[in-house]
């Protein structure tokens, strides 16, 4: 009824203001031909895929970095990996920074499975990864103790990736290869870095010199000392060096020397700067080099001179030497009151600190103490391990208090940590040699469906069964191996059977029951046959019934939709009809029927 | 009623809608005849950068073409922005290119476009040309200088754009320019180099300098050092303290700071492998694996073709176009004419699980609703 | 009525316009049977001239014609007639609706002097029945821009387009203006609701529309059985089924397709058998010919093709296509049985059915089979037969609009995303198959 399409526009949009009843605009818009929506970056394939750069982080794909960064801090890690996934399938593809975050917290968190399938993932997805995703992945190989694997990856790193290393990404892999005891490749790292024109770095060193000291490569140590002098233009200002400095002096009995670097880097108008770390180093090597007088007044100092937040002199590592130094000295009184000094520091302990003290408080049948640190364990929110549970159970054993033992083994199964069968093996050979063959086997019933265990420990456990005259448990034993899938009973250990029951007189029972197992598996391999035979054969029923004959032509029943309503006919108002009603209605002024 | 002309809307009446944030309104009222003033035209400019949306922006400008004001330099330079914002670098440097009288800001302005748009390289080749035009840069120039560095990971460029600016231009830095090389490092993630860059500074840092670095490790995932350069930037400026922070969870260990890993006995109580019953668990957790289904093709062509026209069967291809238009772990439904095949409707099931949403597929016998990899109709249709 | 009306001439008595439009209605609402009198009616009204000059008789005239499918007729009458009103028109469009002459009643509808809310109705009426959905939403959307509101038939008619679209988003707009008009809680209405959301597969609004009424009918009741049944959500339609009995409903044959398929769904095999009892001997419901279809469906997937051929065989009317292709279904999943299965098609060729789909699943199961042969031969029969394999496709709303795609389909302007995003899944899938070698670092370090 409009003379033109902006007549009706205009129209429409005045009516769509006043009624607000028009639906949304561009329904049933079936042209496919519209402007693509979804922002993403252009692909060429041939090249190196560049990292997404800073701006891609804006809007949405903002928001969902601060979602991931809250899920992290909330801990709910599973959650934050698992939405980053799904939103690669979305439109709103995380960006390599959210991805990053996730990969750092799973890192933080030891989740090293969940880190390598994420990333692998990203990479399938097309995201390109930065720097720092390199980094994350060298570092996740190292912890893992797959330097090859860190290695080949920066490999391909340095001769594909369209991007520089930074110098995280030499501490990492220097770091990581000396932990790994492989020093060679970690000296050819920092050949590496000068050759890419990075400037030296003192870190970078003292992780090298620390790797010396460790092979007790005393004249390494001064070499890799003088070699950053001469770098540096005669004068090293970061004092992460000296502690390891020290070691090499020690090593060589050169204490004057020693003291000397000590004077050095902590003396009155010295100009080198001490970070924590490097006090820790130092702190070490004097108390390890029976200096640990000096060691203490050092501690002393370094407490004075913390100034948290600005500057940081000491933190959980100083308080773990300080401890190690006054056990060496057998003062355990006063190593258990700097442990407890932390918390004044604002340094919490973690779980090998605890487990650290503890080990050498039991070497000392200091039982009692040890199991007071355990018991301040939970109080600061520190979980126990296999060591901290391992190391308690067989003080108990040498102290010969077996139920307090095996007490403590039961509790680590139960907060599902897994000993391994050594630890197992000690506690079955403490209760059968205090006579307690009922908790022994219910102890190997709880664990023979978890621990993979060697002929060895089961002949332990039946050994002890036969002696008591308990054959038929030490059978039962057997019939469980034969139905378990993934246990072999090896010739070796039927022979020790047979061996057992020979002395009851029972000589045949094995045989008995393996022949039994035989028969019952070759009954349900019978069976699963004959009941495939029976599915055919009712498959392939005559249907020569189904063809009536060719006779009368009947008509045809039609199929209806499952969604035609029967009523759908009445459904749907007949509209004329009804006009029509009241039209005749009301120019007749009387219903037509009544007429 | 409808041959009544309508007196086309006032300035006020746009600039009003405007400062009401209904951009979109106050766009329309152009069509009517409005005709905006330089100030009306500023709020419009605006208005279509916070909208992002460029359709609106080339409306605005094609009217802002047709006004009196299409030469004012001032103006101009807004449009350049202004398209930058809605990501059109095409639209913002054919303004540029068409400026008679640009002045530094065109050139900044552009240069910032280019940045926020990821293209750093562009951005930095503006700033050739522009000395080659015989400008001479200023404070404000390198600032954004250093912005196209970061996008594109010149690290050493920023260091020797900031040299030069000091030797070669006579411009002493200023706080800014500290903070624009930090950004530098910051943003390409070098953040060890970046703490040491502000330990280094000839002066006290300030606040700035440790929320700046507080949000590039938050930018790149690193919570501990987010931490710890909050506690300086609150150090120096306790205005600044955050309030009802979630705390950080602690660590698996401190194993760079505790000094006693190598003291570690784990290795002498712990199992290294799985014990048999959580082995047996995960294995049973796996869910099921996916092989196409090669039966439900038809055509006689070897396996691999064959998978490939799985792959794109309509209802998949229906599915993923959802998938790219929609956010994170929405409800997807599709409607097929005809019934689903067997292999989708096992692709489609285990999809669900791994996409992360609840499929909805609507054949020509019945409802499907895939969810975590299973579905409504137990796998038989 | 005719009786009477022969009568009434007898006794020599002159029917008026009334009489012929009482009469002629009756004709049109009974059409069998019942042309004889109607073109009777009409030579009378003739010879009144009655059908010229007066617009109510002319009108019913058409209509009797209109619903008959004689619209050639009905648009001679309509010719003829000295004055029209709309309702003559409005007619005549329906008439032209009915018998798909869509062109025609577009035409109509643009000639005639005034349009009213019947005429619009009429026609978007129309096309929903013919099956023009996206052109009933169109004339919908055109109605309100040129200001007419829509009454409840109209909302109806709309809600049906959706519903065959699967347009989720105009349905939901049209359920919010719904509740803005005084026709919010009509009955007819929210069943035209519930069917809309069960088959957009929003099992949760369509509960919510059900147990908002205030007034429930049959319909209402068979559309949630039905509805959830079809949605996978049996024990929640056996459990309508069974509220409806107790809220004094009788069951009629459609409930009982919705427990018979909810059934089916579940694999309730003794259950269903069950309602099939209660059906043929409780309620004296004789079973049609998809109430056979659901038992064989059930038989079927419980493995049972024995029982599910007795079945067929004591079916006391022939075995259409629905009910062979469940068979054959079945024979393709139970072991890929092709004796039976071609034994079954030869049935059909008998039968002389014509449909692709079931060549479509022989076709596969010879080819699972590997047997190429049999698979083309069945693919060079269907050619024979004129029978195509009807293309597949599928849409998604996005944003309220419609896409579709086809297999293989690249006209898409995203295509090349499309694809890339389904290798990713797919070999995402392959991954998750995968199991990850447990890293001993993990364990370590944990």
């Amino acid at each position: 009824s409009f003379a033109t399409q902006e007549e009706a526009a205009a129209e429409r949009r005045r009516r769509k203001r006043r009624l607000r009843m028009e639906p949304p605009v561009n329904s049933f818009n079936r042209s496919q031909q519209q402007q693509s929506q979804i922002p993403r970056p252009i692909q060429n394939p041939n090249i190196p895929k560049l990292p997404e750069s800073v701006s891609a982080l804006v809007g949405k794909r903002l928001d969902l970095h601060n979602h991931i960064l809250k899920l992290i801090r909330e801990n709910d890690l599973e959650e934050a990996a698992l939405y980053t996934r799904h939103s690669v399938y979305s439109n709103c593809r995380p960006t390599i920074f959210t991805v990053n975050t996730v990969l750092a917290a799973q890192l933080r968190q030891a989740k090293y499975g969940a880190l390598l399938q994420l990333h692998g993932f990203i990479n399938q997805a097309g995201i390109a990864p930065n720097i720092i995703t390199y980094n994350l992945i060298f570092q996740a190989y190292l912890d893992v103790r797959k330097p090859e694997i860190a290695l080949e990856h920066y490999k391909l790193f340095i001769d594909n990736a369209p991007l520089n290393p930074s110098i995280a990404t030499f501490r990492i892999l220097v770091k990581g290869l000396v932990s790994n005891d492989n020093l060679e490749k970690a000296m050819e790292i920092k050949e590496d870095m000068a050759v890419k024109g990075f400037v030296v770095d003192p870190v970078v060193y003292s992780y090298l010199m620390m790797g010396c000291v460790k092979n007790s490569d005393a004249d390494g140590v001064l070499k890799l000392y003088q070699e950053l002098k001469e770098k540096l233009g005669g004068f090293v200002d970061d004092g992460v060096v000296y502690g390891q400095l020290m070691k090499g002096y020690f090593m060589k009995e050169m204490e004057k020397e020693a003291m000397e670097c000590y004077e050095e880097a902590v003396g009155e108008n010295s100009k080198v700067r001490m970070s924590a770390m490097a006090y820790n180093y130092v702190l070490e090597a004097l108390s390890e080099n029976g200096k640990f007088d000096e060691a203490l007044k050092l501690f002393d100092a370094v407490k004075k001179e913390h100034n948290p937040p600005r500057h940081l002199a000491v933190n959980l590592g100083t308080f773990n030497v300080m401890v190690n130094g006054y056990c060496a000295g057998g003062k355990f009184e006063e190593a258990m009151e700097v442990f407890r000094q932390m918390g004044d520091f604002k340094c919490s302990p973690d779980t090998l600190s605890f487990n650290n003290l503890m080990n050498q408080l039991c070497d000392n049948e200091l039982l009692a103490e040890a199991e007071k640190l355990y018991g301040e364990m939970e109080e600061k929110n520190v979980k126990p391990d296999e060591y901290t549970y391992g190391l308690l159970m067989d003080t108990c054993f040498k102290e010969g208090k077996i139920d307090e033992g095996a007490a403590y083994y039961k509790t680590m199964v139960e907060s599902n940590l897994r000993p391994n069968l050594a630890v197992y093996n000690r506690l079955q050979d403490q209760l059968i040699k205090a006579g307690k063959l009922d908790d022994a086997k219910s102890f190997f019933d709880m664990m023979v469906s978890k621990l993979k265990m060697d002929d060895e420990a089961y002949k332990f456990i039946m050994r002890a069964l036969s002696e008591a005259g308990r054959l038929d448990e030490m059978l039962k034993i057997v019939d469980e191996m034969l139905d378990d899938d993934t246990v072999r009973v090896s010739e070796e250990l039927q022979e020790f059977v047979k061996e057992e029951l020979r002395k009851g007189g029972r000589e045949g029972d094995l045989e008995k029951l393996m022949e039994e197992k035989e028969r019952l598996k070759a009954e349900a391999k019978a069976k699963e046959l004959a009941d495939a035979e029976e599915k055919k054969k009712a498959q392939s029923i005559n249907i020569a019934a189904l063809i009536p004959p060719k006779a009368v032509e009947e008509k045809k029943e039609t199929a209806k939709l499952l969604w035609e309503n029967e009523a759908g006919g009445v459904e749907e108002a007949d509209v004329v009809e009804m006009a029509k009603g009241v039209e005749a209605g009301g120019s007749n002024g009387q219903d037509p029927p009544s007429c | 009623q409808m041959n009544e002309v309508a007196p086309p809307p006032s300035v006020e009446e746009v600039m009003r809608l405007c400062q009401r944030r209904l951009y979109k309104d106050a766009i329309e009222l152009l069509d009517k005849g409005a005709m905006p003033d330089r100030e009306c035209f500023v709020l419009l400019f605006e208005s279509c950068a916070n909208l992002k949306s460029l359709e609106h922006s080339k409306k605005v400008h094609d009217h802002f073409l047709q006004s009196k004001f299409r030469g004012d330099p001032k103006l101009n330079n807004m449009v350049i922005s202004m398209f930058g914002e809605c990501s059109s670098i095409t639209d913002a440097k054919r303004v540029f290119d068409h400026m008679v009288d640009k002045d530094m800001d065109s050139w900044h302005l552009m240069m910032c476009a280019y940045s926020d748009n990821g293209m750093g390289d562009d951005a930095l080749h503006l700033f050739e040309e522009m000395t080659k035009h015989g400008l001479k840069p200023n404070e404000e120039t390198f600032l954004t200088v250093f912005l196209a560095c970061a996008t594109v990971g010149g690290i050493e460029e920023a260091f020797l754009h900031f040299d030069s600016m000091k030797n070669e231009h006579g411009i002493s830095p200023k706080t800014e320019h500290y903070l624009g090389v930090l950004g530098v490092l910051g943003k390409c993630g070098h953040l060890v180099e970046a703490e040491q860059y502000i330990r280094d500074l000839p002066f006290e840092p300030t606040a700035d300098f440790w929320e700046a670095m507080r949000n590039y490790a938050r930018l790149h995932g690193d919570i501990d050092l987010e931490d710890y350069m909050e506690e300086l930037m609150v150090d120096v400026d306790p205005s600044k303290a955050v309030i009802n922070k979630i705390p950080t969870p602690p660590p698996k260990s401190f194993k760079e700071t505790n000094m006693v890993t190598s003291k570690s006995r784990i290795l002498e109580f712990r199992n290294l492998t799985f014990y048999k019953d959580e082995a047996k668990e995960m294995a049973a957790k796996k869910g099921v694996v996916y092989v196409p289904d090669t039966r439900f093709v038809l055509h006689d062509i070897d396996q691999e073709a064959k998978e490939q026209a799985l792959l794109y069967h309509s209802e998949r291809l229906a599915i993923a176009y959802g998938i790219i238009c929609t956010p994170p772990r929405k409800t997807l439904t599709i409607i097929k004419n005809l019934r689903v095949c067997g292999d989708c409707h096992n692709f489609i099931k285990i999809m669900s699980k791994i996409i992360g949403r609840v499929l909805i597929v609507r054949d020509n016998k019945r409802f499907h609703h895939f969810k975590d990899g299973k579905c409504s109709c137990g796998d038989y249709w | 009525a005719a009786k009477e009306f022969s009568d009434m001439t007898l006794a020599g008595v002159e029917p008026n316009h009334i009489t012929f439009i009482a009469l002629l209605s009756g004709c049109g609402d009974f059409t069998s049977g019942s042309e004889a009198l109607g073109d009777l009616l009409h030579g009378y009204a003739c010879k009144l001239g009655l059908d010229r000059n007066h617009v109510m008789v002319g009108t019913a005239i058409i209509g009797m014609y209109s619903k008959r499918g004689r619209f050639k007729k009905a648009r001679l009458v309509f010719d003829y007639m000295e004055d029209k009103n709309s309702v003559t028109w409005n007619t005549m469009i329906d008439g032209y609706m009915r018998s798909g002459q869509v062109d025609n009643a577009a035409k109509m509808f643009d000639k005639m002097p005034e349009r009213d809310l019947i005429s619009w109705t009429a026609m978007i009426n129309g096309f929903v029945k013919k099956g023009y959905q996206e052109e009933a939403l169109l004339w919908f959307r055109e109605m309100q821009i040129s200001g007419v509101k829509p009454d409840y038939v109209a909302i109806i008619a709309a809600l049906n387009a959706c519903t065959n679209l699967g347009a989720l988003s105009f349905g939901l707009w049209v359920h919010r203006y719904v509740l803005s008009q005084d026709f919010k809680n009509n009955v007819r209405v929210s069943n035209s609701l519930i069917d809309l959301y069960c088959r957009c597969g929003c099992v949760e609004f369509a509960r919510q529309v059900f147990y908002n009424m205030e007034k429930r009918t049959v319909v209402s009741w068979n559309s949630v059985i039905v509805g959830f049944a079809a949605n996978g959500n049996a024990h929640e339609s056996l459990v309508y089924f069974r509220k409806m009995q107790e809220k004094g409903f009788k069951p009629d044959a459609v409930t009982f397709t919705g427990a018979l398929t909810a059934c089916s769904h579940v694999g309730l095999v003794e259950e269903g058998l069950r309602y099939f009892q209660i059906m043929k001997c409780d309620y004296r419901i004789s079973p049609r010919i998809e109430h056979y279809g659901c038992l064989v469906d059930l038989y079927s997937r419980a493995g049972r093709l024995e029982d599910a051929l007795k079945l067929v065989q004591s079916m006391p009317m022939k075995p259409n296509e629905v009910v062979i292709g469940s068979l054959l279904a079945a024979c393709s999943n139970h072991g890929n049985n092709i004796v039976l299965a071609e034994r079954l098609m030869k049935h059909l060729t008998d039968l002389n059915v014509k449909s692709h789909s079931n060549y479509v699943i022989l076709s596969n199961m010879y080819a699972a089979d590997g047997k190429w042969e049999g698979a083309s031969k069945m693919r060079r029969k269907m050619k024979g037969l004129g029978l195509k394999k009807q293309p597949g496709f599928s849409s998604i709303e996005i944003d309220d609009c419609m896409h579709v795609f086809m297999a293989g389909d690249n006209a898409h302007v995203e295509t090349t995303y499309i694809r890339e995003v389904l290798e990713l899944i797919s070999s995402d899938l392959r991954l998750q198959g995968c199991v990850v070698e447990t890293l001993a670092g993990d364990l370590l370090n944990a």
